[in-house]
């Protein structure tokens, strides 16, 4: 079975779809077959445009149109990485992100599924990592992901306030879920508190990632890991992997 | 002039009445959206309130699409008897459906058209 994993964060603006997009690279660039798949219906990132275009959509999964394989793309060529890299976008155009916020429960059910169905067909083809760039926050397109995945990357800013909300979604969604969840303190400042996993949970923190202006700026135009490994940010990335590969294997 | 304010209130307690009916008639109609089975859905949300063991149950049914009892008490590492309790269960509750195939029995994550 892929090894699966939901990218989450209690807010929006954290980080998570640059440490996906990264963490994706990270393991095509080993040698790793993977699949990027953007599952945020409601906002979708089209993973910042740093990746190649696509004709299919992820949305086709969800309404049982296409099977996942049709819809994901192999970008390996493109972006140099050794592994097959497929990925797969939501449909950012504003008729189709209107009509996921209309649906109901009875489709989210099914959407569920239909990507439930999904991970066993990537798994058939062949892929090792499948990640989920999930929607922040609560709502049927994040936890249906979360409910999917093996293992859930929290991504956060340090703080006290937000170590609340992670306390939150960990014990009300994570948890009851069955999920094995980690952390990633993104854009940590040396001033502030930087434990996020709670006192209550104490979840392992794979990596606090320092708050560095270039990565922000950067991250619109390159994918870091491939285009400057040696970088501070992509150090951490390649090191969250070499954790992960312990942990799962 | 007390006439005039008596009148602005007779207005005030008008409009407050009238948003409170509408509120009522929100409230009405939701309850009817319950009564017509819709709350029997079994998606992500309903599934975190779920008591921790049928929870378990019912995200390996959505796993395995449609399976028999034996073939989940493998899936979760319980007894047959036990998983089979609970998916009965889950059928009472309008979460899962029911259907026999010969001489077995299987079970699948309902539709959500009632019980």
């Amino acid at each position: 079975m892929a090894l699966t994993i939901a990218i989450h964060s209690y807010k929006g603006g954290s980080g998570k779809t640059s440490f996906a997009i990264n963490l994706a690279s990270a393991y095509a660039s080993v040698g790793k077959s993977v699949c990027l798949l953007d599952v945020d219906l409601k906002a979708p990132s089209s993973f910042n445009y740093l990746l190649p275009e696509s004709k299919h959509w992820v949305n086709d999964i969800f309404e049982g149109r296409y099977g996942v394989m049709d819809v994901v793309k192999d970008v390996s060529k493109e972006m140099g990485t050794k592994g097959a890299f497929y990925i797969g976008y939501s449909n950012p155009d504003i008729l189709a992100v209107r009509e996921v916020s209309s649906k109901d429960r009875k489709w989210q059910s099914k959407a569920l599924k239909l990507l439930m169905a999904a991970k066993k067909d990537l798994s058939n083809a062949g892929i090792d990592v499948v990640i989920l760039d999930t929607g922040a926050g609560v709502d049927f397109t994040s936890v249906n992901a979360i409910a999917v995945a093996d293992h859930v990357i929290s991504v956060g800013r340090p703080g006290v306030s937000r170590q609340r909300l992670m306390e939150q979604i960990i014990g009300g969604v994570y948890m009851p879920l069955d999920k094995d969840c980690y952390i990633i303190e993104n854009m940590c400042h040396s001033d502030n508190p930087t434990d996020l996993s709670g006192k209550k949970f104490d979840l392992p923190v794979l990596a606090s990632i320092p708050c560095m202006c270039d990565v922000a700026v950067r991250g619109d135009n390159e994918v870091l890991v491939l285009t400057e490994p040696y970088h501070i940010f992509s150090k951490k990335i390649y090191d969250i992997m070499e954790s992960l590969d312990k942990i799962t294997s | 002039m007390t006439d005039n304010s008596s009148t602005e209130e007779m207005i005030r307690l008008l409009r407050e009445i009238s948003g409170k009916l509408d509120r009522i008639l929100i409230q009405g109609s939701a309850d009817k959206e319950s009564d017509d089975g819709i709350l029997d859905v079994l998606d992500v949300m309903t599934l975190l309130t779920l008591p921790d063991h049928l929870r378990t149950t019912a995200t390996a049914l959505f796993e395995l699409g449609s399976a028999t009892a034996d073939e989940l008490a493998e899936k979760t590492n319980k007894e047959r008897a036990v998983e089979s309790n609970y998916l009965n269960q889950l059928v009472r509750m309008g979460h899962v459906a029911k259907n026999r195939n010969g001489r077995k029995v299987y079970f699948s994550i309902g539709e959500g058209l009632g019980k």
